[in-house]
């Protein structure tokens, strides 16, 4: 019998283990001093077998499904290029104070896409290889351009037989042509509220009647095309947070109970401020005083409301089928299944990287819409994007379920090859797993609630909270 | 019911033959299918002639059928109006499941030849089944079959239901070539412990030759339904199999628990082998929520959805094949009942003790 190598972790009481295929269960102290003295008991290799974390003979059900589930939590869809970020103008009419963007002040010049670039933002869509499209139009305030962006809609819906477009806008303002543009089906709305009224105006308009536009703007939209046509993200700054309780309910007033809670990014020209002390550690603790803070909610209210990126950890932890969200994925491939067109008709490979090159700090840019796509960048950096071989993701028992970040370990230290521990992308999901695994092996009856209505099922499995004695 | 097998008085044939019934016949495999008087349906085919009691040729259009004049039958191979087509490769089978529907016989009747030509001739993108007995009991053939209809007919998908006993390494060329990949091979697994499958299946040393089989099929590629019959002998054990299933064959899409078809050896052990889903769900719920966790797709197959808490609903399709479903009095009225599978028209009135119209 061989045993799969097992990683693992102090939690609490006993500890959790895992190998990597992300198999993982719970023991005592004791079991884990067995395995490491290789003195494992009869019943240590009964368990062992029967739970699929360790194999007879090469080629047995134990080993395939092994490999099985190690490469099937390591698929990652490089199918052709279907989802394009148009970013028409640069030029905003908000100057937050954290722009991630590197905006422009609204009256400036030269900070939009020349017919020249619209002519050719449309060769290169034309010239992809799919039949869908997904396109997200992003700034600077879009809306600022509805003409680009009509154009670009009326090219699409022509040449893709499927097209979707998303606004990122701060809807701050609104006319009757903008109006219009929404009432198609295929058009939403994807639009930031900083959780409540004084942090959103503190954070981006400046002032409380701006802040109160916005909010009446968006209740407009909800009577007009309904739920479901438009999304919405906070911003949160951890050491200067809003109101908890006040965030969930601004958000259930636009029909919204799936809320991604995003940290500030200070990147672009936020970035030239330091980061505070503390604030990671800050948003650690935000983050899971959130959690407890719906899970305390959805016990007693019928509506149940998740944290999007929580509730994606914990498929991805439970499931072999959650590989597609860019933020955390292993191999993460950039420049692969999505792609940046800036102001000017430069490519990136993601909207971090437009920034960084924005500033000077590194220029990650792949061609231009006129040139096409140079890869050599992206096949370089694609040659680290996966966590495997990290010298200390290999000894993480989280490293099956977590992913990996180039571009924001470079953004963040100019480099890539930081010890992982020491890295803002390791530090918070660590907090973030602990948590997750916390409340997946919880008998907690308020916590077993939630974890059933986030991932859609009516029991949660006993097995999950026993521990190997 | 539908008939699948109709009394024909067969001239002008030395043996049994396979044509696909057309009012026109323009192709030379087709037969003409026409009315002749008001009693009378007759099907011709160069010197052939069949007669069939009936009034409506229409019911018999496209159809692909083997007139056989020595047992004087048209046995509907497929049917063009069905997504149920399913041929019996043969009857023999290496198992005895204490439920099977269609017990096995010593003796085997060889129709590959007409199940091909069939096949052939088959509606455009049909999905065509294959069962038994133990279909792979003669794999060479079936493997040749599905190989040489797969080249001329790449439209065509195959259901193959097996008990996975007898695939060996030399298998993975052919499972995972072209051809073995347009099949989903449905395989039964009753239970996590050996013992409780081995007795299920009445074999022996079964379930440990079905790994086996279950790794060569992962490892072929394969699309593999996993079905397991839901009785009272392994109700309480499926929460058990279900975490097995997501250890061992996490790549099952879907894993199908099926109701008790009251047929075949079930029918004079109904009472100690029939589990009423009706009023006790527990196990059953938690095996279901155990794989959805882990990503394994879940499907009931023929529940009636009245049967089913409503949240598990989405789960059951109607699956009960179209020839041999039914639905009762009760049925009358219920808002499930176009999305329900109802009951076998073999379905016994001592079954469920709740069923609610909707």
């Amino acid at each position: 019998m061989q045993v799969w190598p097992l990683q693992f972790r102090d939690a609490g009481d006993d500890i959790l283990l895992s190998n990597d295929a992300g198999s993982w269960f719970r023991a005592s102290p004791q079991f884990l001093n067995r395995y490491a003295a290789g003195a494992l008991s009869d019943d240590d290799r009964d368990y062992l077998l029967k739970t699929g974390l360790a194999f007879v003979d090469v080629g047995d059900l134990a080993f395939t499904s092994h490999a099985y589930r190690w490469s099937a939590r390591r698929t990652t869809t490089t199918k052709a290029i279907d989802y394009v970020i148009l970013v028409p103008t640069l030029r905003c009419n908000l100057s937050c104070d954290y722009c991630q963007v590197s905006r422009a002040a609204e009256s400036a010049k030269g900070f939009d896409w020349t017919e020249e670039t619209l002519t050719a933002v449309l060769a290169y869509l034309d010239g992809l290889a799919t039949d869908r499209i997904q396109i997200e139009f992003q700034g600077g305030e879009p809306l600022l351009r509805l003409d680009l962006l009509n154009a670009v809609r009326d090219f699409c819906r022509r040449r893709f037989k499927h097209s979707r477009f998303v606004v990122c806008s701060n809807f701050q303002i609104v006319d009757d042509a903008i109006w219009s543009f929404f009432a198609d089906e295929d058009t939403q709305l994807s639009t930031s509220i900083d959780g409540d009224v004084a942090t959103h105006t503190r954070q981006r308009t400046g002032s409380v009647d701006e802040t109160r536009s916005l909010l009446s703007n968006l209740e407009t939209f909800l009577e007009r095309f309904g739920p479901g046509r438009m999304s919405a993200l906070p911003t949160i700054d951890p050491l200067n947070p809003p109101d908890l309780d006040e965030l969930v309910a601004t958000y259930a007033r636009f029909g919204i109970h799936s809320i991604y809670l995003r940290p500030i990014n200070r990147q672009g020209f936020a970035r030239r401020r330091p980061e505070a002390a503390g604030e990671l550690h800050a948003w650690n603790e935000l983050h899971a005083r959130f959690i407890d803070l719906i899970v305390e909610q959805n016990w007693r209210r019928d509506t149940v409301v998740e944290e999007y990126y929580f509730t994606h950890l914990l498929r991805r932890i439970l499931g072999l089928g959650a590989n597609g969200h860019v933020d955390i994925r292993n191999p993460n491939p950039v420049g692969a299944n999505y792609v940046v067109v800036d102001y000017d008709g430069t490519l990136f490979p993601t909207d971090e990287a437009r920034m960084m090159a924005r500033i000077g700090q590194i220029d990650l840019s792949i061609g231009n819409v006129l040139d096409g796509e140079d890869r050599s960048k992206v096949d370089e950096l694609n040659s680290a994007s996966f966590n495997d071989q990290d010298p200390d993701c290999q000894h993480c028992v989280y490293q099956p379920f977590c992913g990996v970040d180039l571009i924001d370990d470079i953004s963040r230290y100019g480099r890539i090859d930081l010890p992982r521990h020491q890295t803002y992308f390791c530090r918070r999901h660590l907090a973030l797993f602990d948590k997750a695994f916390a409340m997946i092996t919880s008998t907690d009856q308020k916590v077993q609630h939630s974890l059933c209505r986030w991932l859609g099922v009516e029991t949660w499995p006993t097995s999950y909270s026993e521990v190997r004695p | 019911m539908i008939p699948l097998v109709v009394p024909a008085e067969i001239r002008g044939a030395d043996g049994p033959f396979v044509v696909r019934l057309s009012p026109d016949a323009i192709d030379a495999h087709d037969a003409q299918l026409r009315r002749t008087d008001e009693n009378t349906i007759l099907v011709t085919h160069g010197r052939a002639r069949a007669r069939l009691a009936g009034s409506d040729p229409g019911q018999f259009a496209g159809d692909v059928v083997l007139l056989d004049p020595v047992r004087s039958i048209m046995h509907r191979l497929i049917r063009a109006g069905s997504r149920h087509n399913t041929f019996l490769v043969t009857e023999r089978c290496d198992q005895l499941c204490v439920m099977c529907s269609q017990p096995p016989k010593k003796t085997h009747f060889d129709n590959f030849d007409h199940f091909e030509k069939a096949s052939l001739l088959a509606p455009a993108d049909a999905v065509l089944g294959f069962s038994g007995g133990e279909p792979t009991l003669y794999k060479d053939q079936l493997f040749a079959l599905l190989g040489r209809v797969h080249a001329a007919r790449p439209d065509l998908r195959f259901h193959v239901l097996t008990n996975a006993q007898h695939f060996t390494e030399e298998d993975i060329g052919f499972l995972g070539s072209p051809a073995g990949r347009t099949v989903q091979w449905g395989v039964p697994l009753y239970a996590a412990e050996a013992a409780l499958h081995d007795h299920i299946v009445g074999k022996d040393g079964a379930f440990d030759r079905l790994l086996g089989g279950l790794s060569i099929l992962c490892r072929s590629a394969a699309q593999v339904e996993l079905r397991t019959v839901l009785t009272k002998m392994n109700s309480s054990a499926l929460p058990e199999l279900a975490t097995f299933i997501t250890r061992f064959v996490p790549f099952a899409s879907p894993w199908a628990i099926m109701q008790l078809e009251r047929i075949g050896f079930a029918k004079n052990r109904w009472n100690e082998l029939f589990f009423d889903n009706s009023v006790n769900f527990g196990h059953l719920g938690q095996a279901i929520d155990i794989a959805r966790i882990s990503d394994i797709p879940v499907l009931l197959y023929n529940f009636p959805l009245c049967t089913v808490p409503p949240a598990y609903r989405a789960l059951a399709p109607a699956t009960i094949s179209d020839w041999k479903n039914k639905f009762l009095p009760a049925c009358d009225g219920c808002s499930l009942r176009s999305s329900c599978s109802g009951f076998f028209e073999w379905h016994s009135d001592q079954a469920y003790s709740r069923l609610e119209r909707q």
